[in-house]
């Protein structure tokens, strides 16, 4: 019993020495989606036959919106040291204040995403308003 | 009966985390995107999580298995062709777990936590689930104790087995000569099984040998134009240890509570995206538009301009 104990304590002590070693070496790095290019490639990495004919980014390539030809809304977000798309749907809580887009898609554990898009902002917060169900 | 030999995995721990050492300072030379702190922690929890799961369940499973003996067709002895025998047959056994892991829902929803990081480390390698004993997965290997292989050398094997499987989950190795990749599952080959790309999808099941795979067609290389990328077709994007380890079966519930009666075991027993509407894709839908659209590059590139101009790409 009394190994048993000491193999968990090592194990936790274990695992929690190497994230921290992770964080202390600073991997993961800091990802931005650094231009419109680079949003497209993310957007085609995340669903493979989404061609985006209209993109906007969050001035801090935290985020991004963008258009395809069919007119589906594909909602890109860092997550780590990568990055994930969302389809949206009309369950996307969309909250426009001023330049910047509020966007809940109600994943568990995620908090919803803020995007500085500028003057961009309302047309795309229109545009989530006609979103299919 | 009670035939025991020690746990081989308890001796690869202590090499596990050297190793993972070793190739995060790798990445912090050469890669640094390749490991990430939070999702390394949510591997290692869950490799810790599934240990403690495997402890709990460990009795009934080896009861099961001293069952399954009990009525077995014919005694195995301990000599050495038995245990490479074992070693082998205990591998097929893999594959027809991996591969049912991946095909049928129910299995998923357990097996889907070793796919959902979206980096491929050997911390990725210990992201197990915690909920293997529900999903049943420890029925794949009762066969070799129905034939007569002792419990003690079929469990010892997959250990073996377990622990080959660990260094393979990374990007620092490239390839190996071209008689190892045919023989043996590579890094290379289990790359391509943990990746999104529609080219990739449900491919390389295999633990050990990847002749399972070319035997029951089901493996495809890694190819150069087509970096693998990798996690979840849709990707989970949270770090909350606790949906990680649960959210296949949330998935599941809540499928089983909105859809028709007539098609609520579908969601239990059928492909993964699986949906009685269709309005879903499953990795053979996402499959077949993708070479729909391959075919149809091609097509259009040996085409007349006026031709291309004509030509519409395949949609949906």
């Amino acid at each position: 019993m009394l190994a048993e104990l000491i193999k968990f304590g090592v194990s936790l002590g274990s695992i929690l020495a190497l994230a921290g070693l992770a964080w202390v070496l600073k991997l993961g790095g800091d990802m931005r989606i650094r231009n419109a290019q680079h949003a497209r490639a993310i957007a085609q990495e995340q669903v493979f036959d989404f061609l985006p004919v209209d993109i906007a980014l969050d001035r801090a390539g935290m985020g991004a919106l963008l258009r395809d030809v069919e007119g589906r809304q594909l909602l890109l977000r860092r997550h780590g040291a990568a990055f994930v798309g969302r389809l949206l749907d009309r369950s996307v809580d969309a909250r426009l204040d001023q330049n910047f887009l509020i966007l809940d898609t109600h994943d568990i554990g995620v908090r919803p995403i803020t995007l500085n898009l500028g003057e961009d902002a309302p047309v795309w917060a229109s545009a989530l308003r006609r979103l299919p169900s | 009966m009670m035939t025991t030999f020690p746990n081989p995995i308890d001796f690869a721990v202590p090499a596990f985390v050297l190793l993972i050492v070793l190739e995060m300072i790798w990445a912090k030379r050469r890669a640094p995107e390749k490991y990430e702190p939070k999702d390394t922690l949510i591997s290692l929890s869950m490799g810790f999580g599934s240990t403690v799961a495997g402890l709990i369940v460990a009795g009934g499973v080896y009861t099961m298995a001293v069952a399954a003996y009990d009525v077995r067709l014919t005694t195995i002895p301990f000599a050495w062709w038995a245990w490479g025998l074992c070693f082998v047959l205990d591998d097929l056994a893999y594959y027809a777990f991996h591969r049912s892991a991946h095909r049928v829902r129910w299995f998923w929803a357990s097996h889907v936590n070793h796919h959902s990081s979206q980096h491929y480390n050997l911390s990725t390698a210990l992201r197990q689930t915690w909920t293997g004993f529900i999903a049943v997965s420890f029925i794949f290997r009762l066969p070799l104790m129905l034939i007569g292989f002792h419990p003690a050398m079929v469990f010892f094997c997959g250990a073996i087995n377990l622990i080959y499987q660990f260094w393979i989950h990374t990007e620092v190795v490239d390839r190996f000569p071209r008689w190892f990749e045919a023989v043996m599952n590579t890094p290379s080959h289990h790359r391509v099984h943990h990746a999104t790309n529609p080219r990739y999808l449900d491919r390389n099941y295999a633990g050990v040998f990847i002749i399972w795979d070319r035997m029951f067609g089901t493996f495809t290389p890694e190819v150069a134009e087509d970096p693998v990328r990798y996690g979840l077709v849709r990707q989970i994007g949270s770090f909350n240890l606790i949906w990680v380890a649960f959210h296949e079966w949330v998935g599941i519930a809540r499928d089983l509570w909105s859809a028709p009666w007539r098609h609520k075991l579908g969601y239990i027993w059928k492909q993964p995206g699986w949906s009685h509407d269709n309005s879903r894709d499953t990795s053979d839908h996402i499959r077949q538009r993708w070479q729909d659209k391959q075919a149809w590059k091609t097509s259009t590139s040996s085409s007349s301009v006026a031709d291309q101009e004509a030509a519409q790409p395949p949609v949906g």
